[in-house]
C-alpha cells in the first residue's frame, strides 16, 4: 500500500471519531482490572490499516503453521511418552516446575490429537522487515472479534476502501472457528463458555457465539450427569454438549478437579473430557507450552517433531538457568528485556535500560536467586506504524496477533489483532496496557 | 500376602436442604501388583446414578450428581483385597519429584532439611526411615489442631499433626532430598478413619513407610488413592447450592 493510498484511505475514513464511535455503540470494549477494581474501557481504534503484502503472508503463514503443529505435537508428547525430555532436549524441571503443566491431564487424548486449536502467535516485525515470534498464547487467546467488527464497520464507513484495495476479506474467522469447534465435537451442541459480563473479553464471548452459532453459556446452566455434560434448556430439559469453547481458565475450569473454591467452573467436567464425551477448546493443560521458559525451546521443538528448520525466528532469547546464559545476562542486563514466566498481558516485563543502577543491581540478585523464573531478551528495534493522533499521524510500536486454528488442517486467519502502544516511548503493546489496536490487511 | 476384608463408610450431613450438588468419590481401592481386590460394592443414598473413571494418577473415581433437594449423602464401600507388601508398582510419574501445593517447603523447613541432608546415609530406604525416625521425635501426633487445609509447611510450624500432616512433611522432605514421593489415602491399623502414609521410590519401584506411626508399610495397609499430596486422594469432593450453613460428616472404617 502506497503512501497515497493511505492519505486516500484515512482521508476517506475521516477520522478514527466515526468508527470509534460505531465501536461504542456496538459496545466494543475491553475490560480492566487495576487495584482489584474492574473498569471497561474502550479499546481505541486506528483507521490506518496494517497492511501486509501477500508473498509477505505467505511465509509468515508458512512458518506459523509449522509453528502449531510442532507445539501440539509437543503437547501430546508431555502428557504421553515424554520424549523430548527422556532425549534431554528440554530439561525435565523446565516442565513440571510450569504453573501450566497439569498431572491431572497426564494420558488424556482429546479428539483428534488437537491441544491447541485456537492459538494466538504473536509476533513483530523488524526494521529490515523479519519477521519474529514474541510468545505463543495456546490458552485462551482473545482478540480476533475486535478486527472482525472493526472491519464491518469500516466497510460501512469507508466501503470504497474496499473496492479500491485488493484486501482478503477477513469475515471467514467464525466460518473457521466453527469448523474447528466441530472437529473437536465428541457429539452434541457448541457452546461457549464464559465467566460473565464483568470479564476482560465478554465482548468477544458474545461476538463469537453470535457468530459461530453457539450457546453462550454460564456455569450455572451446565451439569454433568452420567458423565456427560448438559445444558439446562429454559423448558428444565437437557441439552448434551459436545463441545465447550471455554474461556475461563484452567484452575477455575472444575472445582472437583482444580481450585475447590472455583465459582465459575463446571464440576466434573474433567472425568467427561478424560473420558472422550466432550470435546474441550483449547484443552486444559496448555499453559505448559506457552510458557516464557519453554518458549526457547519452539525451534527445538519444530526440528525434534517436524525434522523441519523453524521458517519464522525467535527473538534472541536467554535462560539463566544455563551458566553461560546467565554470564550473558548478567554482563549485558542493561540492554536486555526481562521477561517474569509466570506473568501475562504486558506484566513482568522490565527493559534493563529503564533501571536505576540500584534497581539493576537489585534485579541481578533476584535473577540469580530465582533463574528459573527469568528469560531475558534481546531489544528488537521492532517497525514503527503509522497511527492517527489527532488527525496528525505519528509513528507508534506495533506487533501482530496472528490466529491460527488447528481442525482437520492447520489455518491461518488472513487478519489479526495488530496492537499499538499509545505511548512514544513504549514497546509494550498490550490490551491491558492501555495500547490501541489496527485492523490487518493481507493483500491478495 | 494376606486376605484383608474393608468396609468404609461416610455420612454427610447438612442443616438445610441442598439441591444441584455434584461429587467426586476417590474411594475404590485401585488393583494394583500390590493389590488385588476381590470384590467391593459401592453403597450411596439418595439412590443417584454414578459413573466410574480412572484418573490421571490411576485412582478409580465415582461421579455422581444430585439435582432435586436432599439433606444428606451416605455412601459405603465393603469388599475384600489380597495385599501382598513385598510385590510393588512400578510406574513413576515425573511430576511425583516436584513440590506441590501441600508440600512446598517454607524457610523453616527448607533449613530444616539443610541440616539433615549431608548425614552419611546413602540408601533410599534408610534416608527415608531417617527422616521418618526424626519426624516422629519432633511432631507430635494429636488430633484436632491441624486441618484437611493445612500445608507440611505450617504443620512443622506448629510440630503438631495427624497422620495426613507427617505425610506432607515426610513428602516435602524426600523430594527436597531429590527422591521422588507420593501420597497415600487408605485404610490401616482400624482406628476407625482413614489412614495416611507415604510411599518413595527405590529408583525401581514404590515402597512404603508410615510416618505417622514410624513404621514400614505391611499387609494391613490397603490402598485407596494415591497422589501428589491430600489435594489429590480426597475421599469426597462435592459443590453444591442451598441454605444450609453446617455439614456434619461421621467417618468409620473397619479393616480385618
Amino acid at each position: 500500500m502506497t503512501q497515497q493510498n493511505i492519505k486516500q484511505f484515512t482521508k476517506a475514513v475521516g477520522n478514527a471519531t466515526e468508527i470509534n464511535e460505531l465501536l461504542r455503540r456496538y459496545g466494543v470494549k475491553f475490560g480492566i482490572y487495576k487495584n482489584g477494581v474492574f473498569n471497561e474501557q474502550f479499546f481505541p481504534f486506528d483507521p490506518i490499516p496494517r497492511v501486509i503484502a501477500s508473498e509477505d503472508f505467505k511465509s509468515i503463514e508458512k512458518g506459523l503453521v509449522q509453528r502449531v503443529n510442532a507445539l501440539n505435537e509437543f503437547l501430546f508428547d508431555i502428557y504421553h511418552d515424554k520424549k523430548i525430555v527422556k532425549e534431554g532436549i528440554i530439561p525435565e524441571n523446565f516442565i513440571y516446575i510450569s504453573k501450566g503443566y497439569l498431572a491431572q491431564c497426564e494420558e488424556i487424548t482429546p479428539k483428534n490429537r488437537i491441544y491447541s486449536h485456537i492459538s494466538g502467535i504473536d509476533l513483530v516485525q523488524a526494521k529490515d522487515g523479519e519477521w519474529y515470534i514474541l510468545e505463543d498464547n495456546l490458552r485462551i487467546p482473545s482478540g480476533a472479534s475486535y478486527p472482525l467488527i472493526a472491519r464491518e464497520l469500516t466497510r460501512i464507513a469507508a466501503p470504497d476502501a474496499f473496492s479500491e484495495n485488493e484486501i482478503v476479506d477477513n469475515r471467514n474467522y467464525a466460518k473457521l472457528l466453527k469448523e474447528t469447534m466441530e472437529y473437536a465435537n465428541c457429539g452434541g451442541i457448541r457452546a461457549i463458555l464464559t465467566p460473565g459480563r464483568y470479564n476482560a473479553a465478554y465482548f468477544e464471548h458474545s461476538y463469537l457465539a453470535e457468530h459461530t452459532g453457539s450457546v453462550l453459556v454460564q456455569n450455572d446452566e451446565l451439569f454433568v450427569e452420567d458423565n456427560i455434560l448438559y445444558h439446562r434448556t429454559y423448558s428444565g430439559g437437557k441439552t448434551r454438549i459436545g463441545v465447550l469453547y471455554r474461556r475461563i481458565a484452567d484452575e477455575y475450569l472444575d472445582p472437583l478437579n482444580f481450585l475447590p473454591e472455583s465459582l465459575i467452573g463446571i464440576p466434573n467436567l474433567m472425568e467427561v473430557y478424560r473420558s472422550g464425551n466432550v470435546g474441550i477448546i483449547n484443552a486444559p493443560g496448555n499453559g505448559v507450552a506457552d510458557d516464557k521458559g519453554i518458549y526457547y525451546f519452539v525451534p527445538k521443538m519444530i526440528k525434534y517433531y517436524l525434522g523441519e528448520e523453524p521458517i519464522l525466528k525467535n527473538a534472541p532469547t536467554y535462560l539463566p538457568f544455563y551458566e553461560e546464559d546467565m554470564k550473558y545476562v548478567m554482563d549485558n542486563l542493561e540492554k536486555l528485556v526481562i521477561k517474569d514466566v509466570a506473568e501475562a498481558g504486558g506484566y513482568g516485563v522490565v527493559f534493563g535500560r529503564d533501571l536505576t543502577k540500584e534497581k539493576l543491581e537489585e534485579f541481578r540478585r533476584t535473577i540469580i536467586g530465582e533463574p528459573r523464573r527469568f528469560i531475558a531478551q534481546e531489544v528488537i528495534d521492532f517497525l514503527d506504524l503509522p497511527i492517527l493522533d489527532n488527525g496528525e499521524t505519528v509513528m507508534r510500536k506495533a506487533d501482530l496477533r496472528a490466529f491460527v486454528l488447528s481442525g482437520e488442517t492447520t489455518k491461518v486467519w488472513a487478519s489479526g489483532l495488530t496492537r499499538f502502544s499509545r505511548n512514544p516511548d513504549s514497546f509494550v503493546v498490550n490490551s491491558s496496557q492501555g495500547g490501541g489496536f489496527k485492523d490487518t490487511w493481507i493483500l491478495k | 500376602m494376606k486376605t484383608l476384608s474393608f468396609s468404609f463408610s461416610t455420612k454427610l450431613t447438612f442443616d438445610d436442604y441442598v439441591h444441584d450438588h455434584s461429587f467426586a468419590l476417590r474411594i475404590i481401592p485401585p488393583n494394583t501388583e500390590a493389590q488385588k481386590i476381590i470384590s467391593c460394592g459401592l453403597d450411596i443414598s439418595p439412590a443417584v446414578a454414578t459413573k466410574q473413571t480412572v484418573d490421571a494418577f490411576g485412582n478409580n473415581v465415582t461421579a455422581g450428581y444430585i439435582q432435586g433437594d436432599h439433606r444428606f449423602l451416605d455412601f459405603e464401600i465393603k469388599g475384600t483385597a489380597e495385599v501382598d507388601s513385598s510385590k510393588h508398582c512400578t510406574f513413576l510419574m515425573p511430576c511425583y519429584l516436584y513440590q506441590s501445593e501441600y508440600t512446598v517447603p517454607d524457610e523453616e523447613l527448607r533449613a530444616f532439611y539443610t541440616e539433615l541432608k549431608d548425614k552419611n546415609i546413602s540408601d533410599v530406604s534408610d534416608r527415608a526411615a531417617f527422616f521418618s525416625d526424626i519426624l516422629s521425635d519432633i511432631i507430635e501426633y494429636k488430633k484436632g489442631v491441624t486441618t484437611t487445609a493445612t500445608t507440611a509447611a505450617e504443620a512443622f510450624a506448629m510440630k503438631t499433626g495427624v497422620c495426613q500432616d507427617f505425610s506432607h512433611i515426610l513428602i516435602s522432605l524426600l523430594r527436597m532430598d531429590s527422591i521422588p514421593a507420593r501420597y497415600v489415602a487408605g485404610l490401616a491399623f482400624c482406628d476407625g478413619e482413614t489412614h495416611s502414609w507415604v510411599e518413595y521410590w527405590t529408583g525401581s519401584h514404590w515402597e512404603g513407610i508410615d510416618p505417622a506411626n514410624n513404621c514400614p508399610v505391611n499387609d494391613d495397609y490397603l490402598v485407596i488413592s494415591t497422589g501428589r499430596d491430600f489435594r489429590d486422594c480426597a475421599i469426597d469432593r462435592g459443590v453444591m447450592f442451598g441454605r444450609y450453613t453446617q455439614q456434619l460428616q461421621l467417618v468409620r472404617s473397619v479393616l480385618a
